[in-house]
């Protein structure tokens, strides 16, 4: 469903991503993990469309199509979701009208009718209970006041409600206790389905424990330098990164 | 931001005002020009009794001497050309008289111009209960559920039938807050005001329904200058709601205009207000300027007097509603949106003067600007140097939309007591481009995520509006307000 | 001197002084320093004396405070202290370049500047000689501006002693530049203290300015500062307000700032009559960064002013500013700080605070702190507050064991330690930490 190839991509004329090339079928889990500064943050932000990035060169094709022609939301809209690494606050957008507006406007390119308030409303408890969000969040703002935890959580959520083609995981572990994590993993291995594929970022292996990659990638100066299966993971975590620069390099 | 954010932003700015139509009624209109004539000629077409008349002619003649001594004011942080007032008419009124019994008897095109402004009073009366006084151009036209309100005591009619029959309370009170003496305007509105209203709540009667005022200005060339005096007895309770619309006109209008607000020992009184008159056309030419003097005074001790507005419209708005904390423990509040776009200006804001012991405010003014327009808050929080225990928090937070526009704050704070607790806060921010972004991730388009974003910006004001206003408020800023679900 | 029937407008009392001591006294000056003070004495007449019903001046009635009695200090007086005695005035513990001023005139016997790296300057301005000498006077009245500020005008119409500091590029002053001035007139006499600084680009430098008075006269002492702050230089001040009850004191202090540049004043009243700071700061180029910070000790009937304007034209641009008064007796504190953003200065990053403790019944604090902004892409927040000590904080000291005076003093000093502690010399730091202390 989403085939990266040579991607190339810049921020304030600085090189990030220098080649990278990655496949993604539906109904797997790719794992992309690297030190700091190897560009994963860059490849989820390219594949959401953020404005800072420019690509240099490369393609990206999404479910056949261009993905790079698109804005953020016909990308969203398409299927790509993002869970962001630091979530946005939305001072006074409360989270039940901004869901409502953002499964409507899915409702709306799928050419079916407003979500009724009643059918809103149960599939608003059913998510949430899938990561243990109190209810109550409904009514706060849009990640105001959120714990760090919170956030995580309700990245996931709109995750459920949203039911996306692709999802792309951007190190939704960083600052998450056991817990958390385990909540958080629990949610996300619920949503496996066989036509829906993942893309989980991450600097850590712990997070990999909990969500079995099928695939897992070395990012690595803008490149994915290395793939293996999820033992590959265990590797890096027991040698560290340095390991498979040196390795590289030879 | 992206080209289309821009784009939509510049659409806003652009987007036509959609209540500009005439009525085409006959006016009962006096000359162009302000002497001593026209104002004796007011007062005998309003059918006055001489004392009204000679109030009317002492505020006049200390005018004129305003205008000798260019008295004209000119600090706020609005431009515009000085006003002629020999070129304005200082009178109009529907030429079918009013006096209705019901509204069957009201000119049927006037009916459909309030309903084209989505305020049928049919429907009015039927779903919200709201009694409606309104105002049309100068003369009241309609008055609704008088009687029901006339078994609790309470009056709320025209102030020109207040005048008639209610004499005692104007004299004790019209002009005891805001005297003529008061600032330009004021006094030239009470040389010349036309009609507006007159409520009454006697003591210990919580007034069951919203009171319900719309003014229009409708004659070309026509000021208008309403009157309203709201008088609440010790113990009484009442929401009073004020909304504006007008039709597109070339030349500008002027309107000054006078509210003043009594509350009595433990009384409440919360005046909101949707002012959205005609700011002009993408020149700014032809728009409404605003210069309004709202004030009240929380006479007794435990008052308490709340404003709400709802600032989308006017070329120039100029308006500082006001609260005097005389009575201990009084509490004055000031809730705002400014919206602003094109070529407007809007200098608004309030004063707080704390008088009374233990006497609290607080301000809470939110300004959007767009387009080429220039958006100021100015306030005023004084505590007086026998204000015991005085607390006021003051926030100010203004939000940029274009970068061709303006956000101003201007706060006095003067503080005589040193057991006051005063604390004002303001920010100046635009749409984050994170949270477009955000938005967009979740497949709100860049149009509609401005909407969601700028109106959880106005959230907390918007809430403070009675239901229905709060709808028109929602339609005025074009923002889908917070759903009902959840 | 001619006797002169007394007018009845200072204006005019003002204009006849300069009538007067224009080619006598004021004599000497370059001719274009004698063009600059004929250009700025009729922008003076033209302008007038600020009153009450001036928006700026609404809180300060300084017009009060001239009369046509006044008149403009000009004689030269016989040295009324030794080295010694000048010296004890100093701030103890502070390496430094030394300069004494007495009544705005350079005293090198009092002072001690040997030794200023290469090719730094620091001289009265009519010794300033050569080229240099000639660029500085064309400098003058370029940041401050007569035609906008009737004290401006005041002081430049009857410029004579004032001092310049010239930093070459790429030099860094190794100690700051300390100087101390002194006052010492009659009653009813109007002192004008001027100072133009010149930091080159990548220069730094530090000023320490220490303004006392030496007796009780009513002093009006109108002091015009340019500061010209180069790119990539780094410009540190530092003033220390204490002057005497009767006095009235007007400081217009203006910063000019260049790309990439850094600045930095803070200002320590602690006590004097009436003082009016003006202060305005432009950061006319991207990446500037500005810090204004004042600390104000309030007591008897002091009446003091901060009236503050970071005008970013800019974008890319800081500024931080920081005023804390403590309001004792019957003193009175204004502080109106503006933050004006032109349009397309994106990115300005501006930040406002005023902070206020009133301390007795008839001490008043009139804060205005404003806003104006034509950019959108900015960040900008002020804040005021004004209050008294917490009660329920005092209670839990004295709970503790403290006495009413202790726990004032901690709690006071807990309210002004961020701006005290804004100081970077220790000895300045501390020296001000015990006035605090002193004066509880």
């Amino acid at each position: 469903m989403l085939e990266i190839k040579d991607l190339h991509a810049s921020i304030e004329d600085m090189q990030i991503l220098k080649g990278l090339n990655l496949t993604v079928n539906p109904g797997e889990v790719h794992a992309i993990m690297g030190p700091n500064g190897s560009g994963k943050s860059t490849l989820a932000s390219v594949l959401a469309g953020r404005e800072d990035y420019e690509v240099t060169n490369g393609s990206i094709s999404f479910m056949g199509e261009d993905l790079l022609e698109m804005e953020p939301d016909e990308r969203a809209l398409a299927g790509i979701f993002l869970a962001f690494q630091y979530p946005v606050e939305l001072p006074g957008v409360s989270m039940s009208n901004f869901l409502k507006q953002a499964i409507n406007a899915k409702r709306e390119h799928l050419g079916q009718d407003p979500i009724t308030a009643a059918e809103f409303m149960k599939l608003m408890k059913e998510k949430a209970e899938l990561v243990h969000l109190n209810p109550d969040l409904k009514r706060r703002s849009v990640n105001e006041g959120f714990s760090g935890g919170e956030k995580k959580r309700n990245e996931i959520f709109q995750m459920a409600l949203l039911e996306p083609q692709l999802a792309i995981l951007d190190e939704t572990d960083s600052g998450l206790d056991i817990d958390a994590l385990r909540i958080v993993s629990d949610g996300v291995n619920q949503l496996r389905s066989a036509d829906r594929g993942f893309v989980v970022i991450t600097h850590y292996q712990r997070l990999l424990d909990y969500i079995v990659p099928d695939i897992v990638h070395v990012l690595l100066d803008g490149r994915i330098v290395r793939s293996g299966d999820k033992d590959l993971a265990l590797q890096l975590e027991e040698k560290g990164y340095d390991w498979i620069k040196d390795d590289v390099l030879v | 931001m992206s080209q289309s954010d821009t784009d939509f932003l510049q659409e806003v700015a652009d987007s036509d005002y959609k209540y500009g139509f005439v009525t085409d009624i006959e006016a009962d209109t006096v000359p162009k020009g302000l002497n001593e004539a026209v104002i004796r000629l007011i007062s005998e077409k309003k059918e006055e009794p001489e004392w009204m008349l000679e109030r009317r002619l002492k505020a006049f003649r200390h005018w004129l001497t305003l205008q000798e001594k260019d008295k004209y004011p000119r600090w706020a942080h609005i431009k515009y050309p000085d006003v002629d007032f020999q070129n304005i008419s200082y009178y109009s009124a529907p030429n079918n008289k009013p006096k209705y019994e019901s509204l069957d008897e009201v000119d049927p095109e006037l009916l459909e111009t309030f309903s084209k402004l989505g305020i049928s009073l049919e429907e009015q009366k039927r779903l919200t209960g709201v009694a409606v006084d309104i105002v049309m151009d100068s003369v009241s036209v309609a008055t609704t559920f008088s009687d029901q309100l006339a078994e609790l005591g309470i009056i709320f009619c025209s102030f020109g039938e207040a005048v008639e029959k209610h004499p005692e309370l104007i004299k004790k009170y019209m002009g005891s807050v805001v005297p003529y003496t008061d600032n330009f305007y004021a006094c030239l509105n009470s040389a010349v005001f036309s009609d507006g209203s007159f409520c009454y709540i006697p003591k210990g009667v919580r007034c069951p329904m919203e009171l319900s005022t719309y003014f229009r200005i409708n004659e070309a060339g026509t000021g208008q200058f309403e009157r309203t005096l709201i008088i609440a007895e010790e113990g009484s309770y009442v929401s009073y709601l004020e909304g504006c619309t007008a039709p597109m006109r070339d030349e500008n209008q002027m309107h000054a205009a006078i509210v003043e607000i009594i509350a009595h020992k433990d009384a409440e009184v919360k005046y909101s207000t949707i002012q959205n008159w005609y700011p002009g056309n993408e020149e700014g030419k032809g728009g409404i300027y605003n210069f309004v003097t709202k004030r009240g005074i929380c006479a007794g001790d435990n008052a308490k007097i709340s404003w709400t507005q709802l600032e989308t419209g006017s070329a120039i708005t100029w308006k500082y509603p006001s609260v005097i904390l005389k009575g201990d423990h009084s509490v004055g509040e000031f809730y705002s949106v400014a919206f602003t776009k094109g070529k407007q200006q809007a200098d608004t804001g309030t004063k707080m003067i704390h008088l009374g012991k233990n006497t609290r405010s607080t301000i809470i003014s939110k300004g959007i600007s767009a387009g080429n327009s220039q958006n100021s808050y100015r306030g005023l929080v004084k505590v007086n140097a026998k204000a015991e225990g005085a607390r006021n928090f003051s926030q100010c937070d203004s939000m940029l939309l274009g970068d061709r526009c303006g956000a101003h704050t201007f706060p006095y704070l003067e503080i005589e007591n040193p057991t006051a607790q005063v604390e004002h806060e303001a920010t100046t921010s635009k749409v984050g481009e994170d949270q477009i972004f955000y938005c967009n991730q979740r497949g709100i388009g860049e149009e509609e995520a401005i909407k969601l974003i700028v109106n959880g910006f106005c959230k907390d004001i918007l809430a403070k509006l009675p239901m229905e206003f709060a709808i028109e408020a929602q339609k005025l800023l074009a923002i889908e307000l917070e759903g009902s679900v959840g | 001197m001619t006797t002169i029937e007394s007018p009845h407008r200072v204006e005019d009392r003002i204009s006849e002084l300069y009538s007067m001591l224009d080619g006598h006294t004021l004599n000497g000056n370059s001719a274009a320093l004698k063009n600059l003070r004929k250009k700025a004495i009729e922008a003076f007449a033209a302008q007038g004396l600020p009153t009450r019903k001036t928006e700026a001046w609404k809180y300060t009635p300084v017009e009060k405070k001239l009369s046509v009695d006044h008149t403009v200090y000009h004689e030269n007086r016989p040295l009324p202290l030794s080295k010694e005695e000048a010296h004890a005035f100093l701030v103890p513990g502070i390496d430094a370049y030394l300069a004494v001023t007495v009544n705005g005139k350079y005293i090198a016997e009092l002072s001690n500047i040997e030794g200023l790296p290469n090719g730094t300057v620091f001289t009265p301005i009519d010794q300033a000689s050569g080229s240099l000498g000639d660029l500085l006077v064309s400098r003058l009245d370029t940041q401050s501006d007569s035609s906008k500020s009737p004290f401006v005008a005041l002081n430049t119409a009857f410029l004579k002693d004032g001092l310049v500091l010239h930093v070459p590029a790429k030099v860094h002053v190794d100690k700051p530049i300390y100087v101390l001035h002194l006052f010492d007139t009659d009653a009813h006499t109007i002192v004008q203290p001027r100072m133009l600084c010149v930091a080159e680009r990548e220069s730094e430098v530090t000023l320490i300015e220490q303004y006392v008075s030496l007796n009780e006269a009513s002093h009006f002492i109108n002091v015009v500062s340019e500061w010209a702050v180069s790119q990539q230089a780094t410009f540190k001040h530092y003033q220390i307000q204490d002057l005497n009850t009767a006095s009235t004191a007007v400081f217009n202090q203006y910063a000019y700032q260049e790309q990439h540049s850094y600045f930095a004043t803070h200002t320590s009243t602690l006590k004097g009559g009436l003082i009016r700071n003006n202060l305005e700061i432009v950061p006319d180029a991207e990446e500037c960064e500005s810090h204004l910070l004042g600390f104000l000790l309030g007591s008897g009937t002091m009446h003091v002013d901060n009236h503050t304007l970071v005008d970013h034209k800019k974008p890319n641009c800081f500024s931080n500013e920081l005023y804390k008064n403590i309001l004792d007796d019957q003193s009175t504190g204004v502080f109106n700080g503006k933050v004006f953003v032109h349009q397309d200065a994106q990115k300005i990053n501006a930040y406002q605070s005023n902070k206020s403790i009133t301390l007795t019944n008839k001490a008043r604090m009139y804060s205005k702190p404003e806003l104006e902004i034509y950019a959108d892409d900015v960040r900008c927040s002020h804040g005021a507050t004004t209050g008294q000590l917490d009660a329920e904080a005092l209670f839990y000291l004295r709970s503790r064991g403290l006495s009413q005076k202790q726990a004032r003093s901690i709690l006071l000093k807990a309210f002004a330690h961020d701006v005290i502690d804004a100081i970077e010399f220790e000895p300045l730091r501390d020296y001000v930490d015990s006035r605090l202390l002193e004066s509880l």
